[in-house]
């Protein structure tokens, strides 16, 4: 980020103004979140009281009942990590290439293309469900990781088609016509010159396409089965007849909440950059 | 600032993007190997279902036994033209769209201008505001209703304290503002990304500039900084619109469509149709429909987009 | 988008009609090349579901339970108290058959979907089936199996008590549909909804109430619905120790159905000529529906007059919301499912008690909820066999009985056997090692075929569901007038039923 000159970041008044406004949505995005977390470790019968709790003995029995007894959550967040990790990464490595393709190829149904690919990304889940659980059974992919990897590109894949695209459309062709001078070859040229110079554009589709699919729920709630689990379907589960455990789902919340988080803090430096230099700038 | 935001900068042309051939001949077959992985891929996992939503909005589906199709003709395409509870649910959706969709640019790009001008603390700051949008959307519809639960609910109890003594979820303006706030809630943070991306990429001379001039804060904003992201805007306008449209899972687990159908948007009574009552050619009807409805809108701000970007 | 032209002259659907049968020729219909191609493209993905699967071994050995050890279920259920009981300790099922089973828990609209998908896949994923009697059970018979042949299979362990030993409303309501004979599932839990009320608030302001309101307040054999009312405002207008007097799941949500047909009922309204053999049975035309009928519009009247004296947020509550509100002594009283009790009694002990719910001008109805467990049609004669284990062993009186005992809180039984029993009688006093049984005699009061309240069971109940719930929450926003509501959920059910089904 290049930080604005202090001339350009006005007056005292506007800057206060923005501190003010920046500690504003500071408190209306966190109180969620922070009680969330604190729910999680207060004994049950105090997550429920009627007048907020603050003075309460931290405990761990949420966590300790979500991994012990009949369903334990280690299963669910290790499906949970393939299957969203593997649909990221695939994402990207089908994504790069056809998104280069598509931002230098002169054919003329390139408009069309290019519209067809987002729009695929707008089909409404409940009504593809059907076939697709069909064509599922068909492969063989029901109740299997594989099956999730798929079911999250087909709403990642033109997601990152699309935007790495926009990213490689940014590099100037200059660039890759020196390189062919010099001898590469296209793909050299591609893997070489082109693909360290959109590395942030990487990261950035990376990361959307991981959170895209970490928190699916519709998808993985038809074609998962026993042994395919992942955690947004924990989370449902305790959704019981008798009630909800309050507690257990602060709990889960938590645990689907903070590995994102991690992620999200390791590389925003490359979000923030790597949006800039796909979306923005032109030179 | 020449190439315009994703799609346009896909669509807007050989002449600016493509580098000059040197062997003409063999250049687009590169384009097409490099592209084909990946959109035979897409195109498996799209057009078959694709073609079957359109056959099976033409039938009756039976599951029992293998799925079964009984041709209907039109019916459930007299039925969707019909439907009056639909022509309500469409008007919502529009109202839904339009608020949340509204909400999140306006907040996300104050927002973004409100960190940028920040002294100290941005990145940290930054960190924090981004953190909502990787909550699953079925845990902040969950957690969505831990907070407003009438006995319970850390907001209820807030509000109560201001002296709002009403129920969240009881009224139908109030449960359909919740529901509203959530959504606005997970996903302003993602517009602030974005368009801070854009903020911190204007050239400093450009500001300078204008400073010198003597373009004071509001009209600094309104004819120097805001035109000059308005591509990146437009992106930010189109990555969230297309989830905006099919998403339903916050209203789902609130409220379910309630108080008095008050929050039933096209997705929630698609959901509803297809797997609650099973009547999946009916279902097939919405959902190409709804397909139809992003379609136009997408075009719509895509024929924005390129039109900014052919101008500049 | 849409192409119109006549509708081919299709033969009516047939039930029983195998998939494969059922693809009608494309010429009569698509006459534009495009969606003849896309049927032919997604027409053999869409239709048909062959391949080769194979079934359990099964082991020479003289114990019937282990003829298929090794073998793996899988049952779905909704994330009720008995399976939470028995996923909590499957190992004296493992330990009896050698069978493993994978227990999968889901919230009841997720459940369905995945079962109709299963069944729809032509395959068994899912060998063992929480069958909801309303949602599973109706839609989906001719996907399940009919339990009676593997009852009478003299190479398996016999049922004990026979099918006899289940409470025969249950088994009718829970396990058959649209005829007597069939089975199709085995009554594995039963939850109804009776009267819990406040009783320490009770004891303390029955004289006051009795002076005041005229009658003794005490819920009893003679209660009415409109003493509840006035009960109700009682406590709302008269006492601290609760905010309100009465709540209701009066969300827009299934729970709304279950809490207005009580009252629907009670008033002599109906959902269609004869409520009681289509809630018990169930069929596939329940005729023309009636709830405009005067007793209807009366009941609506009465429940909306009902809510707006309850507690305000009732329209934000499901049984869950109502649960935990009077949990958190919010409530004088509430018509709430009887496997509250145990959370009741963890948060008040010995504070709450419970009735049947109150009486209306024509009768008493306490909606009964409880679902059975059955098998997919589409196992393999052994894993068939094999499920059959499981069921015996889910619903034997012994793992009822260790449900009841379960620390994760486990459900009441179904069988008239365990009732009988000497411990579990006792259990019904305070102070009780088994909470939920502390409503036997309020629940066992409601089966009664005169008190049960059985909502229609019929295969688009899903949709006729949703009409009633959602023209109800209408009424109580204020949108529609009682007569209106009642009219317009007549006209919407009229018309669902009409489109028919075809699973």
């Amino acid at each position: 980020m290049t930080r604005p000159t202090p001339l350009e970041r006005g007056s005292l008044r506007s800057r206060v103004a923005a501190a003010v406004t920046v500690a504003v949505a500071l408190v209306w995005t966190l109180v969620p979140l922070a009680w969330m977390a604190l729910s999680s470790v207060k004994p049950s019968e105090q997550v429920t009281a009627a007048t907020p709790d603050l003075l309460f003995r931290p405990t761990l029995g949420n966590y300790r009942a979500l991994f012990t007894g009949a369903n334990d959550l280690a299963p669910y967040i290790w499906h949970s990590m393939l299957a969203a990790g593997a649909a990221a990464v695939l994402a990207v490595v089908l994504g790069a290439p056809a998104g280069y393709g598509l931002a230098r190829t002169r054919t003329r149904g390139k408009r069309h293309l290019s519209f067809w690919i987002i729009s695929t990304r707008m089909a409404p889940i409940a009504a593809v469900v059907l076939p697709l659980f069909l064509i599922y059974r068909r492969l063989g992919l029901l109740d299997s990781v594989p099956g999730l990897v798929l079911a999250y590109l087909t709403f990642s894949l033109p997601f990152a088609i699309w935007l790495m695209s926009a990213f490689f459309a940014q590099v100037p062709p200059a660039l890759e016509e020196s390189a062919l001078v010099a001898g590469c070859s296209r793909w050299q040229a591609f893997r070489y010159v082109v693909l360290p110079l959109t590395k942030p554009g990487l990261v950035t589709t990376f990361v959307l396409c991981l959170v895209f699919s970490w928190n699916d729920y519709a998808f993985a709630l038809v074609f998962s089965g026993p042994d395919s689990q992942t955690l947004p379907i924990a989370a449902s589960q305790l959704v019981t007849q008798t009630g909800i455990d309050w507690g257990q789902l602060t709990a889960i919340g938590t645990i689907v909440v903070v590995p994102m988080m991690l992620v999200g803090i390791a590389v925003r430096r490359w979000l923030v950059t790597g949006l800039t230099l796909g979306a923005v700038t032109g030179e | 600032m020449t190439a315009p935001a994703a799609p346009a900068g896909a669509a807007a042309g050989p002449t600016r993007t493509a580098p000059r051939p040197r062997r003409p001949g063999r250049l687009p077959g590169f384009e097409g190997r490099m592209m084909t992985p990946g959109l035979l891929l897409l195109a498996a996992l799209s057009i078959v279902p694709f073609l079957a939503i359109i056959v099976m909005s033409l039938a009756r589906v039976r599951l029992l036994g293998g799925v079964g199709l009984h041709w209907v003709g039109a019916d459930n395409w007299t039925r969707f033209f019909t439907d009056p509870d639909l022509g309500w649910a469409w008007i919502r959706t529009a109202v839904y769209f339009t608020l949340t969709v509204g909400l999140e640019m306006l907040a996300g790009v104050g927002l973004a201008l409100a960190v940028w001008r920040l002294a100290r603390g941005r990145n940290a700051a930054l960190t924090l505001l981004l953190l909502p949008m990787f909550v699953a959307p079925v845990i902040v519809g969950l957690l969505g209703r831990f907070l407003t639960d009438s006995t319970f609910g850390l907001y209820t109890w807030m509000l109560r304290q201001i002296g709002y003594h009403g129920d969240i979820m009881g009224s139908k303006t109030s449960a359909f503002t919740a529901v509203v706030l959530m959504d606005v809630w997970e996903w302003t943070p993602l517009i602030t990304l974005i368009t801070l991306a854009g903020l911190t990429s204007i050239p400093a001379s450009l500001r300078e500039a204008a400073a010198i001039d003597g373009a004071g804060g509001w009209s600094m904003l309104a004819h120097i900084i805001l035109p000059s992201i308005s591509n990146v805007l437009l992106v930010a306008l189109l990555i969230r619109s297309m989830d905006a449209i099919r998403y339903f899972d916050v209203i789902w687990v609130t409220t379910g469509g309630g108080p008095a159908d008050a929050t039933k948007t096209v997705p929630v009574r698609l959901y509803e149709t297809a797997f609650r009552f099973f009547d999946l050619g009916y279902a097939a009807a919405i959902g190409l429909a709804m397909l139809a409805a992003s379609i136009v809108v997408a075009r719509a701000f895509i024929r924005v987009l390129d039109r900014e970007g052919l101008t500049r | 988008m849409a192409v119109h032209r006549p509708s081919p002259a299709d033969p009516p659907p047939h039930p029983t009609a195998p998939a494969h049968g059922t693809r009608t020729p494309a010429t009569p219909l698509p006459r534009r090349t495009v969606l003849r191609a896309a049927a032919a493209a997604s027409g053999p993905l869409l239709l048909g579901a062959c391949g080769t699967r194979k079934d359990a071994p099964r082991r020479n050995t003289g114990d019937p339970w282990r003829q298929f050890a090794g073998t793996t279920l899988n049952f779905i259920s909704e994330n009720t108290a008995p399976t939470a009981a028995i996923a909590a300790d499957l190992r004296p099922f493992t330990r009896l058959t050698g069978i493993r089973v994978n227990i999968v828990t889901l919230e009841l609209s997720a459940l369905v979907q995945k079962v109709a998908l299963d069944l729809a896949s032509g395959q068994a994923q899912y060998q063992v089936i929480y069958a909801d009697p309303y949602q599973v059970l109706a839609p989906y018979s001719k996907g399940l199996v009919d339990l009676r042949e593997l009852a009478a299979d003299p190479t398996l362990p016999p049922l004990p008590g026979g099918f006899g030993d289940f409470i025969p409303t249950q088994l009718d309501a829970a396990g058959r549909f649209a005829a007597s004979d069939k089975v199709f599932a085995l009554p594995y839990d039963c939850p109804t909804m009776i009267w819990q009320y406040r009783r320490d608030l009770f004891d303390k302001y029955r004289d006051r109430m009795a002076a005041d309101l005229g009658f003794d307040p005490t819920p009893g054999e003679d209660s009415t619905w409109e003493q509840y009312y006035a009960i109700a405002k009682w406590f709302t207008d008269n006492a601290d120790d609760v905010p309100y007097g009465t709540g209701h799941q009066a969300k827009q949500h299934d729970s709304l159905m279950n809490d207005f047909s009580n009252a629907l009922w009670a008033h002599g309204g109906s959902y269609f000529d004869d409520d009681t053999a289509v809630g018990r049975l169930g069929t596939i035309d329940p005729g023309p529906c009636r709830l405009d009928a005067d007793a209807a519009i009366a009941a609506a009247e009465f429940y909306r007059r009902l809510l707006s004296v309850a507690d305000p947020a009732s329209r934000t509550w499901d049984w869950d919301g109502v649960g935990a509100a009077f949990r958190a002594g919010r409530l004088a009283m509430c018509p709430n499912w009887h496997e509250f009790a145990a959370g009741n009694e963890a948060a008040m002990p010995g504070k709450v008690g419970y009735a049947p719910l109150p009486k209306g001008p024509a009768r008493r109805a306490g909606m009964y909820g409880g679902t059975g467990i059955a098998i997919s049609a589409n196992t393999l004669p052994n894993e068939r066999r094999a499920a059959w284990l499981f069921l015996l062993w889910a619903t034997s009186p012994d793992t009822q009985l260790r449900g009841l005992a379960s620390k994760v809180g486990g459900g009441t039984p179904t069988r008239r056997s365990v009732y009988e029993r000497g411990d579990v009688k006792a259990a019904a006093r305070r102070p009780s090692p088994m909470p939920n049984l502390l409503t036997t005699d309020a629940v066992e009061r409601t089966w009664r075929s005169e008190n049960i309240g059985l909502r229609p069971k019929i295969p688009m109940w899903n949709e006729c569901d949703t009409a009633i719930y959602t023209e109800v929450s209408r009424m109580l926003a204020g949108d529609a007038s009682p007569a209106e509501a009642m009219r317009s959920a007549r006209k919407r059910f009229d018309r669902i039923i009409a489109r028919g089904w075809a699973a």
